[in-house]
Formats: structure tokens, C-alpha cells, sequence
């Protein structure tokens, strides 16, 4: 790992060089290593290290321009900020720039766990073994991922602000197919430290779900359906949520939160009050630096408190001239849940569709935050109270606010990531009114 | 099983060695100026290539190959947005230099590939890292499906640069910056403009392969792309539309740029996003559509391009991207659309994204016939694939977005033969009684197998009687895809054809970037399901 004397080594190398008022360094050094797998054998995998130096200069009269290299020798360096600076200096002012922070005190974070800085191979093939004995236990056929990686993130700057934090994350995800491909089932882990990692749970899981699937899938007709969101597909959307929260948008019409005729949805009560969305960049299941995109020491929030639209993510430009505080951006987000069971939201629906996880999710309106997606690796109808029969997938036109806004029951939360939008802390849910627009006749 | 050796504190003394160097800057030394003429690798390059084979070698390693790359790209452009609470507008520049330099080594050792990185380009640290890849290849041997096949390739040494005539790098950064904030600033004209951005983007990668085969390939490439985009909202009806000056963005230098005539499109876009935001809903139904290259490119890519790319199809990337409905008892017999469809995979074609000399398998690229009157027949291939479908040779379609990542299986240009060169858009919208003419990206996004896609736009016009009327808005098409491929009846002449393209396709855990083209001719598709969207 690179440690904070030589990350400071680099900044400060960097800030001697800088001949302009303002000088940023960031340094991003990351060391990772990774197992792909698929047909029931390992494909290919790697161990690489990463780092760069961004350098970022402002003139005096709030002209900026940034260089980013990837050698970090003195010369690399001097030849960076000079470049940074020949930028700045070409540029025009920038009337959004801000004033360089000065020095920050930031939160200790517990998320380096050093068993996983250090996994290879060794630790790390057993999991993927594990799994693909499910698989082959169940005639199906694995694919999969399984990594770890070690990261430094530093910044520093001529006005004396300096931070350095080291991370760990890893994580495991596999698909199971049957031989014919009529099947698909699907299980993710994540967390900070391997040791949460456990192949045998996630290759069980994933049997399942597809023989689960390998019968007769019913094609029901597109419409609106009550839905049991798994962890997976609920990440998906509440990531989206979390994108349009940005206080510029909403004031300027851009985003859900944008009132008809001006103004915006601060204060009220959008959601149930059993919703509460919220940044906790101090939950030490996320692999997250103290600090956010403004360099201010992040911090928790509430996006959603008790069903309000409680806060907007204010940059340092927008708080200063809405005449604000800054906010921490909407990252790290954990939507809270209840004491119920994926049993109990099974149990407690009439009809439904039982859904693993989304695919390839875009947005078609920002204002009303509709947006379009897939459902993938196992959709099952959930008929009083039990699962029945598997069912085809669907593509889907739907907005994560009127989902939210359509939630009866929540289980407890769990770090989880579908295929679009990050990690998060999220439960799975029961909603109506959920909008299945056609057939995917794609496993 | 053996614990391989901790790498923190490798790495950490090999870091330290670099950090604290005084030597002048490796990457200008080792790639030098481009070179058009020269047609021999830097011989400092194959020297440390040599480091890599022999230790390999040495390791028990049966193949190696190591790309030591650099890649620089610039982005500068201007957002021009009204200022909080009030009609001003911030004129707020931007402009970014970046660069990464570093080598990767693959290896096969007992019949598995082994793959390690690193950004310190030394003879040490590629004797380390080549033994790292190697240890990563025995270690995965322990749980392997069967062992690795390459198919043959002939041996090449040397150097080549994709065509350009002006170096985008060379260009001032104030005459780009010049360049975006006029057309910037003729967008925002109309005060009822609500914001305006401009992008370009300048892409350069240096690339250097050998191989244990006796390969040593230098190759440079130059990329631009540059953008253009108006964004209108009207707070009475709650809505906001945007509209783009896509450009065709190419493997070629300054010139490209020049050629797109920015500060003249400027007023259309103006124009043309205000007619956006006040563009009736599109009445949902069958319809008939006329799709421009700018928009039809990502429909080619999505449904076409990746069905066809052999790693999905044989369950490779079943955990992430997904399979292919593609299957390969389809080859060479599957009416995948109507006999007017003729696709291509192609990395030889002058200007495609994808186009490079070799592939980084080291294999000279090809193109070659993907759909041929509208009946599928090949797939994309890369060495370790082919003799799973009983081929013998790759079709070149090896890549990797950085030197930290392993080369896999990325899709080429894919490109759709023009119609008859009589044929205009004009006709094909003659041949319209209902229907409509897309400009333009929208909202993409299709399953994991290929089949099902819903397809929004930049632009929609309504086609009436035969003629092109006002603009739509809130359109979307949903089809399948040989159902769509199927109701083809109409390409424009090749006067038309125009190669659109992406620079971020995802594909792959960890997952990497790739941009290709997609050549088109304006085309129109019959009866197509078209949604009315929030």
C-alpha cells in the first residue's frame, strides 16, 4: 500500500511545483486482484496495481485546467503541474469556482480490512470452487466473479488541506444456467472484507433460483403487477433516486423533485412514512473515502426522512448562492427497512411477482423520474402467500418514486448492488402497481 | 494449495523506486513522436517486451505476450446555464489532460491464462509482474474447464498509424475552447434556451505488442469527438427537452472537427430544441419508421453487435452482459432479418472507432460478412475462441480498454451495407403513409439476450402522406429483435452512409470500455411498436 508519508510525498511534490494561487492533488493508487469464471472453469483473471495524480490549478482570476498522469517520477510530476497550470492559464474564468478549501478534520472510516488488502488466489479459488460444486451438483452451468481490492485515496492543497484514507472492498456475484438455457438464477455478495464472502451460499442460492426456474414459465400478460423487489433490484432503483437529488436541478425544472410552475417538493411528505433514504458514509459496510466530491468531511443525511423530502444535495457553488450549507452528495445510500422477512412480504401478498434483480436501466423523463429496464435471473409468481410458478421476464416503464410511494412492506437492509447504480444498504419490498410493459423472451 | 507471495510490500518498494526516480519521462521516450513513416517498433520497446518473454519462459510459461500502452486524452468544451434565481448566464469552461501509461502481461501456463499489471515500466518490475501473471495462471489451473486453444497466427513486426491529417493534441487548447464557446453562445441566443454544452474530446493510444509467437506491433491511433447540446424547460408544464449536434465521432485528427461546421449547426439545434419542448405527444400504435445513421447506429450495436460476439453466445459473459439468442446452430442458416440486410464486421474500414491494423492478440484484422442477406453467418472471434465453433482462424476482435486490463473479445465496427445508390431518404419517407423520422441517441436499453429493446431518440418527426411534418415528442419503439430486422424494406444509397459510434461499451468483469462504429444509410422499418413515454 502506498502510505500517507508517501502519499503526502507526492502532493506536496506536486503543490512545490504548482506556481499558481491554487494547486489540488489527488492520488487514487489501488492494488486489486480477480477470478472471472464460466462453463464451470475459471476464464480469466488478473492482479494489477493502478495509480494516478490528478492535478488541479486555478489562476488568480478563477481560470482552472486539470492534467492527470499515471508516472509518478519527479519529472512526471513537475511536467503534470506545469501542464495543469498552461491549462489554467489558457482557460477562461470560471464564475462557479470556489474558494480552496483549507485544512479539514475527517472521520476515521473502519472499512480496511488487511486480511482482504492481502487475498490472492489462494483465498480467493476455494469460493469459486465452492460454487461451481453447486452447480455442478445441480447439472447446471456457473459463471461468475469473484474480487478484492486495496485502494488509497489522498488529496492535498496549497491552502494546507490534506487527507489520506485506505480501503478494502471484494465482492462475489454467479449465474447458474441450465444446460438448455431455459433457466437463469443469480446470487451477489458484497462487502469490505472477504472473509463475508461465502462461495457455498452464494452458489446454493443461485441453484436454487434456477431450478426454481427450469419449469414451465408462465407468460403472463403485461400490466400493472404487485412486486417483491429482492435487495439487488431495489439498490438499482433507490441509486437512481439517489442521482436526483441535486438541489440545481430541482430548482431548475430538471428533476423530479421540480415543482409544475416553479419551486420545488422540499418539506413535503412524498413518500409513506415508513420510507427513509439516507447517506451513511459511517456505516463501515461501505467501501467509502471521509471525504465527497467538495472535500468537505462527509457526514449523514437524510434525502428522505419519514416520508418528508427532507434535504437537497447542495454543492458548494449552489449552497453558496442559495445561501446554504453544503451537503454530501448522495452516495453511500441506505434505505431503511422493517422487521419483516422476504417470507413475510411472500406470505403477506395475494398476487405478485417475485423479482431477483433489473438489467439495463435507463431513464426516459427526468421530471416525473420514469424510467425503462428488464427484470433478469429469476421472476417467479407469488400466489397467496407462497411462490408458485416461474414466469417469463419483462421489460418494464416504471418510476422509482412511484415505486417508493408504492411500498407496503420492507425487510431489514443489506449491502447490495444490482447491474446499474452502485452499492447500497437497502431491504427488499413489496409495492403495487408496478408497470410491466411487454415480454422478454430473454433467460 | 501454496499461499503466493504477499505483493504489498513488492509493490510498495517497486513504487517507491519509481516515485522517487529522477529519470526523464519514460512513456515520450519509449513512444516518441508519432511516426507515419517509420515502419519498424522502438527497439527501447522491444527491449523491454524481451524482459517479459524470457522470464516467461523461463517460469514454464507455454505463451506471453505484453502490451506496454500509453493512452492521452483531452476534454475541453463550455456549459452555459442560467445563474441561481436569475435569467444571467454562467459561462463555465472546462479542460482536462490526461494520461496513462503502464504494461500488461498475459501468459498460458498449465493450459490456463494468467494476466498481471503494473504502471512502473522497468526491466525489474516486468520480471515481477510476468511471474505474477504466471503464478496467477498455475494457481487457476487447480479449477479449470478445459485448456486454452489458440488458433494459429503468422508473426508481424511492425508499425502503423490510423490515418489523420492534423494532430488534435497539436491543436491550441484556446481555439477549442474558442471553438465551443461561439457555438455555445449561439445556442443560448434565445433567451428561451434554457442551457447549452459543448464537447470535444481528443483520444490517443499508443500501443506496443509482442508476443512468444515472434510478434513485435507498434501502433498509434487518433481519435476525436466532438458534441454539441441544447437543453429547453418549460416550468408551466413541468418538462425539459434537450437536442443534440450529434457528430460522427471518428478514428481521425483535427480535420474531422473542421469538417463537422459546429458554429453553422449551432442556430439549428437552437431552433430545433424549442420545437422540441413544445412538440405534441406522439399518438402510440404501429408505425412505420425512417431511422437517420445518427440514431440506427445504436440499434445496429445493440441488437446486432452483441448478439453476434462469440463469448456471449458460448456463456462467457452469462454472470454480467449476458448470452445471445444467437445460438451457433444458427450459423449460416438463421433469417435473422429481410434479404435487404447485409452486416459487416470490420476493423479495416478507414475512420471506424474500432479500426486498428492488428488486434491485441497480435492478429492482422479482417472484415468479414455478419449478416448476408439478412441470414446470420459469423460471429466475432478472438484466438482462444475460434476452434470452439471448428474455425481455424480469429477474426481479430481482441481488446482491451488499458494496459491493466486482459484482452477479450470486443466487438469491431459493425457496419450495415448501403441500399441501392438511387435510393433516397427522401423516397423512403415518400413510401410513408404513418410514421416517423428519428435523429439521434435517446434512451437505450435491450435484455441481456438480445431480443426485447425499447429505443427512444434525440428528434421525431412526424411522417404524414408521405412527407415529413412537425416535430414528436415523448416517443419510444419496442420491438424484438428479428421481428424489427425482418421489416426492413428500404436503405438509402451510399451517399448517405454515415459511421456513428460509441466510445463506452460495457462489457466484461472487471469491466472495460470499448468504442467501435456503425456505419449506416438512413433505413426504414415497417409496423413497429411505438410507445408514448412519461
Amino acid at each position: 500500500m502506498l502510505t500517507q508519508q508517501e502519499a503526502k510525498n507526492l502532493i506536496d511534490k506536486a503543490i512545490a511545483y504548482s506556481k499558481l494561487p491554487q494547486c489540488q492533488a489527488d492520488v487514487s493508487w489501488s492494488e486489486d486482484a480477480f477470478i472471472r469464471f464460466a462453463n464451470n472453469g475459471i476464464t480469466t483473471s488478473g492482479y494489477r496495481i493502478t495509480q494516478q495524480l490528478s492535478i488541479s490549478s486555478v489562476t488568480e482570476d478563477k481560470r482552472g485546467g486539470n492534467a492527470v498522469v499515471s508516472e509518478l517520477t519527479d519529472d512526471a510530476i513537475k511536467r503534470g503541474v506545469e501542464q495543469a497550470e498552461a491549462l489554467a492559464r489558457i482557460s477562461k474564468p470560471n464564475p462557479e469556482d470556489m474558494p480552496a478549501l483549507g485544512p479539514q478534520k475527517y472521520p476515521v472510516l473502519g472499512n480496511f480490512d488487511s486480511y482482504t488488502g492481502a487475498a490472492r488466489g489462494d483465498v480467493m479459488i476455494p469460493h469459486v470452487k465452492a460454487v461451481i460444486d453447486s452447480a455442478r451438483q445441480s447439472q447446471l452451468t456457473a459463471a461468475g466473479y469473484i474480487q478484492r481490492s486495496a485502494s488509497v485515496a489522498a488529496v492535498g492543497n496549497k491552502a494546507g488541506l490534506f487527507g489520506y484514507h485506505t480501503y478494502t472492498d471484494s465482492s462475489l456475484s454467479n449465474t447458474m444456467r441450465t444446460a438448455g438455457g431455459t433457466s437463469s438464477g443469480w446470487a451477489a455478495q458484497n462487502s469490505v472484507s472477504l472473509k463475508d464472502i461465502n462461495g457455498e451460499t452464494a452458489g446454493r442460492i443461485s441453484a436454487e433460483k434456477c431450478v426454481r426456474g427450469a419449469g414451465a414459465r408462465k407468460k403472463l400478460d403485461p400490466g400493472k403487477y404487485t412486486v417483491i423487489l429482492e435487495p439487488a433490484a431495489v439498490s438499482d432503483l433507490v441509486g437512481y433516486l439517489g442521482f436526483n437529488f441535486g438541489a440545481r436541478d430541482a430548482e431548475q425544472g430538471q428533476s423530479f423533485l421540480s415543482k409544475q410552475g416553479g419551486g420545488t417538493h422540499l418539506g413535503e411528505k412524498m413518500f409513506p412514512e415508513y420510507i427513509t433514504l439516507r447517506s451513511d458514509p459511517f456505516n463501515s459496510k461501505f467501501a467509502t473515502t471521509p471525504w465527497g466530491p467538495s472535500l468537505l468531511p462527509n457526514e449523514r443525511m437524510a434525502w428522505i426522512d419519514k416520508g418528508v423530502v427532507k434535504n437537497f444535495y447542495y454543492d458548494r457553488f449552489w449552497a453558496s448562492k442559495a445561501g446554504k450549507d453544503p451537503t454530501p452528495a448522495p452516495d453511500n445510500l441506505v434505505l431503511d427497512g422493517q422487521d419483516n422477512t422476504l417470507e413475510d412480504l411472500i406470505k403477506s401478498t395475494d398476487r405478485g411477482l417475485l423479482i431477483t434483480r433489473f438489467w439495463y436501466i435507463r431513464t426516459l423523463q427526468p421530471q416525473t423520474l420514469q424510467v425503462t429496464g428488464l427484470t433478469r435471473d429469476g421472476v417467479f409468481l407469488v400466489e397467496n402467500g407462497k411462490v408458485t410458478d416461474p414466469v417469463t421476464n419483462y421489460r418494464w416503464n416504471e418510476s422509482p418514486v412511484r415505486v417508493m410511494q408504492n411500498t407496503l412492506k420492507l425487510t431489514q437492509p443489506v449491502r447490495s448492488q444490482g447491474a446499474e447504480a452502485g452499492s447500497s444498504i437497502v431491504p427488499a419490498i413489496v409495492a403495487t402497481e408496478f408497470n410491466l410493459a411487454s415480454v422478454s423472451d430473454a433467460v | 494449495m501454496k499461499a503466493l507471495p504477499s505483493p504489498p510490500f513488492l509493490t510498495r518498494r517497486a513504487f517507491l523506486a519509481t516515485a522517487t526516480g529522477s529519470s526523464v519521462l519514460l512513456a515520450n521516450r519509449l513512444f516518441g513522436a508519432p511516426s507515419d513513416t517509420d515502419t519498424k517498433p522502438s527497439p527501447a520497446l522491444e527491449k523491454l517486451a524481451a524482459v517479459a518473454l524470457a522470464e516467461a519462459r523461463k517460469q514454464g510459461a507455454t505463451y506471453c505476450d505484453i502490451r506496454i500502452n500509453r493512452y492521452r486524452q483531452q476534454f475541453s468544451g463550455y456549459r452555459l446555464s442560467p445563474q441561481r434565481g436569475s435569467n444571467q448566464t454562467d459561462e463555465v469552461p472546462f479542460v482536462t489532460d490526461q494520461q496513462s501509461f503502464g504494461f500488461g502481461v498475459r501468459v498460458i501456463a498449465n493450459g490456463q491464462w494468467g494476466f498481471a499489471a503494473s504502471p512502473l515500466v522497468t526491466p525489474e518490475e516486468i520480471a515481477r509482474i510476468t511471474r505474477e501473471a504466471v503464478l496467477v495462471a498455475k494457481a487457476n489451473s487447480a479449477v479449470q474447464a478445459s485448456p486454452v486453444e489458440l488458433a494459429p497466427t503468422k508473426a508481424y513486426t511492425d508499425r502503423w498509424t490510423s490515418p489523420y491529417e492534423k494532430d488534435p493534441f497539436a491543436v491550441p487548447v484556446d481555439e477549442k475552447l474558442e471553438l465551443m464557446h461561439g457555438a455555445t453562445l449561439t445556442i443560448k441566443k434565445d433567451p428561451k434556451v434554457f442551457a447549452a454544452f459543448g464537447f470535444l474530446a481528443a483520444r490517443a493510444e499508443d500501443k506496443y505488442f509482442a508476443s512468444s509467437e515472434g510478434s513485435s506491433i507498434q501502433q498509434y491511433i487518433v481519435q476525436v469527438d466532438p458534441a454539441l447540446q441544447a437543453t429547453a424547460v418549460d416550468f408551466q408544464k413541468n418538462i425539459s427537452r434537450t437536442r443534440s449536434y450529434q457528430v460522427q465521432p471518428l478514428s481521425a485528427g483535427w480535420e474531422a472537427v473542421a469538417k463537422a461546421n459546429l458554429a453553422e449547426n449551432a442556430p439549428r439545434i437552437r431552433a430545433e430544441v424549442l420545437e422540441h419542448l413544445a412538440a405534441p405527444p406522439v399518438a402510440p400504435g404501429k408505425k412505420d419508421l425512417v431511422l437517420l445513421p445518427s440514431h440506427l447506429y445504436l440499434t445496429i450495436h445493440e441488437s446486432i453487435g452483441h448478439s453476434t460476439e462469440l463469448d456471449r453466445v458460448l456463456g462467457y459473459e452469462a454472470n454480467f452482459a449476458g448470452t445471445s439468442f444467437m445460438t451457433t446452430e444458427k450459423m449460416g442458416k438463421f433469417q435473422v432479418g429481410s434479404e435487404l440486410m447485409n452486416i459487416f464486421g470490420d476493423r479495416t474500414n478507414e475512420g471506424g472507432l474500432a479500426t486498428v491494423k492488428y488486434d491485441d492478440d497480435g492478429v492482422l484484422t479482417t472484415k468479414f460478412p455478419i449478416v448476408e442477406k439478412g441470414v446470420f453467418k459469423h460471429y466475432q472471434t478472438i484466438r482462444d475462441q475460434a476452434h470452439l465453433i471448428g474455425e481455424t482462424e480469429s477474426r481479430g476482435c481482441c481488446y482491451a480498454d488499458s494496459w491493466a486490463s486482459v484482452p477479450f473479445q470486443r466487438m469491431p465496427n459493425v457496419w450495415l451495407a448501403p441500399g441501392p445508390r438511387e435510393v433516397t431518404p427522401d423516397d423512403l419517407i415518400a413510401g410513408v403513409d404513418d410514421g416517423i423520422l428519428i435523429e439521434g441517441e435517446g434512451s437505450y436499453s435491450i435484455d441481456q439476450q438480445r431480443y426485447n429493446f425499447q429505443f427512444g431518440g434525440d428528434a421525431f418527426w412526424e411522417i404524414k402522406g408521405g412527407k415529413k411534418r412537425g416535430m414528436l415528442s415523448r416517443v419510444a419503439y419496442q420491438s424484438k429483435t428479428t421481428d424489427f430486422w425482418r421489416t426492413l424494406d428500404g436503405i438509402a444509397g451510399a451517399s448517405y452512409w454515415q459511421q456513428f459510434g460509441s466510445f463506452f461499451d460495457g462489457k466484461g468483469e472487471p469491466e472495460q470500455i470499448n468504442a467501435m462504429s456503425h456505419g449506416c444509410s438512413p433505413s426504414r422499418f415497417r409496423q413497429v411498436n411505438v410507445l408514448l413515454t412519461d
